[in-house]
């Protein structure tokens, strides 16, 4: 079967349409995400280089580069948290200032970042409470059916401190998923949690996003991570970081953890490997 | 003995002691009654004219919870303002830290003048000297809410009172009910003290204060043991409030 993600209009979410046999994910201009030229520096400290990335509309990009390479950094910047030193960003069509105010990022930070007076429902909640205007009148899917769908349907009443590490961080995706953004930023979001954990944290981001064809630009350390959620993978070098090697992750969709034993990811993890590698050495 | 028994019972055995220990320590030593008067007169005191001490604690409550509430939310929105601008931080830190430094004995006397004495003098003293340090406690409760929580709301662009109402208040009030646990005492001692400058016969200061000037021990340590009986009510009652305000807090869990 093919999926097609039709270009549609700002923060409405489709539904991709299946058309064949074959599982390929296409990727339709204009891109959600488009960085030109972008760099970053710290006063005297240089921590991105120049560089250059586009995100097409449901598509998953991986920036996967060793620790203080400039990831994160390039990630806040697209969300309007950092300013640029110099180059352009555009996300959904806009600045990315304009693109936080019209709530068009989900945004998921490194820590759960719950607030911890606040159960978890009221947590799933949050951005949907915050800067209301520009919240969705009629969300595609209630908070209760997000949480119910990541596992928490009978943990709704409780606290964060309740919980452990992995359903926090479920947590956190639902609330981002809540708002109904059409571009999703995330930070690292598993780097605390165990390996096991860790594995069934992107098995479940895998199975949301999938369906809805939202566009995703993630942040990690973590070869598996990276080739099981990707269309493609940006390498990044150390300090001041740049983009060495973009790629193309062509592993079928729907991906489903039975694909992490095939031969075909372990090629694609050794590649990345390979890639990383060389990264480091530039 | 079981945990919810002792948690009675050992507070009681150790006032009991205190007070046997202070009732021999005046007769072993015969300690002149204005230094230290024993706790059975001051029982047998308190026990002659209850209503006049009840009704004189009741008002020296009241300047004392004004005064507090009124220095508590200006704290608020001084450590809201002070938490979200380093400029008015550090503007702000000199003129918190000469108020809390300044001996505010010294100077009742310009504001009995100022404000005429009176309930508005004791209030006044009451916020004013428990004002800095309310708004240290807000400031760094405020400056401690996560900042990836922080940022998360920064992605959607909250306002300045969103981030204030959902975030840095909540995030601030354990800070805030340390801080209140200190101003108690800061309060009441302003209130006593204010009340007996403040040219008022109301309050359990002003009585106070009428009885050192003419030789009334037993009233005096009467109005000494209202006031320490009122600082425990309005711990108990402060306690109250953070464990039904702080229930998700790390402190309030056993």
């Amino acid at each position: 079967m093919i999926r097609v993600h039709a270009a549609g209009h700002n923060g409405a979410r489709e539904q991709p349409e299946v058309i064949g046999a074959a599982q390929v994910r296409s990727h339709p201009v204009p891109p959600r995400i488009e960085a030109r030229g972008v760099s970053k520096s710290f006063g005297s400290l240089d921590a991105l280089a120049p560089l250059d990335l586009s995100v097409a509309e449901g598509e998953t990009v991986t920036l996967l580069g060793p620790s203080g390479c400039g990831k994160t950094t390039l990630l806040r910047m697209i969300a309007g948290l950092e300013q640029p030193t110099s180059g352009d960003i555009v996300v959904n069509g806009m600045s990315p200032d304009e693109a936080r105010r019209l709530k068009q990022i989900g945004f998921v930070p490194q820590s759960p970042a719950l607030l911890p007076w606040r159960t978890v429902e009221s947590n799933a909640r949050l951005l949907l409470d915050i800067n209301r205007r520009a919240s969705p009148t009629t969300p595609s899917a209630s908070v209760d059916d997000l949480l119910d769908e990541v596992g928490l349907g009978d943990f709704l009443d409780a606290y964060p401190h309740e919980l452990s590490g992995g359903m926090q961080q479920r947590v956190g995706l639902v609330r981002a998923f809540a708002i109904d953004a059409p571009i999703l930023l995330m930070d690292e979001p598993f780097a605390a949690l165990d390996e096991m954990t860790r594995t069934d944290m992107r098995h479940l981001l895998g199975r949301l996003c999938e369906p809805l064809g939202t566009t995703v630009l993630f942040v990690t350390h973590s070869i598996p991570e990276a080739t099981f959620l990707s269309d493609r993978v940006a390498v990044m070098s150390p300090r001041p970081g740049s983009i060495t090697e973009d790629i193309t992750i062509d592993l079928p969709r729907p991906r489903r953890p039975e694909l992490e034993d095939t031969q075909q990811f372990f090629h694609t993890t050794t590649r990345l490997r390979a890639a990383l590698s060389t990264g480091m050495r530039r | 003995m079981s945990p919810s028994v002792r948690r009675v019972v050992a507070p009681l055995v150790g006032i009991i002691g205190f007070g046997l220990m202070w009732e021999a320590a005046v007769g072993v030593f015969d300690i002149r009654r204005f230094v230290l008067l024993p706790p059975s007169k001051i029982v047998s005191e308190l026990a002659e004219a209850p209503g006049f001490y009840w009704s004189n604690m009741v008002i020296t409550g009241q300047h004392m919870a004004i005064g507090l509430s009124i220095s508590m939310a200006v704290a608020i929105v001084v450590g809201a303002l002070m938490a979200s601008s380093r400029f008015i931080e550090e503007a702000t830190q000199p003129v918190l830290i000469l108020i809390l430094v300044t001996p505010w004995v010294a100077y009742i006397t310009s504001v009995v003048l100022w404000l005429d004495g009176g309930t508005p003098t004791i209030v006044f003293m009451v916020a004013f000297t428990s004002f800095p340090v309310f708004t240290f406690g807000v400031v760094g409760g405020m400056k401690s809410a996560d900042p990836a929580a922080r940022e998360l709301l920064a992605s959607v662009d909250a306002r300045p009172w969103e981030v204030f109402w959902r975030l840095r208040l909540p995030a601030s009030l354990p800070s805030i009910f340390t801080t209140l646990r200190f101003a108690l005492g800061l309060g009441l001692a302003a209130a006593y003290f204010s009340e007996g400058s403040a040219l008022t016969r109301d309050g359990l200061g002003a009585i106070g204060r009428t009885a050192s000037a003419s030789n009334q021990a037993e009233t005096l340590w009467a109005t000494i043991a209202s006031a320490a009986v009122l600082g425990v009510v309005g711990l108990i009652v402060i306690s109250l409030l953070e464990r039904s305000l702080l229930e998700w807090h790390a402190s309030q869990r056993s």
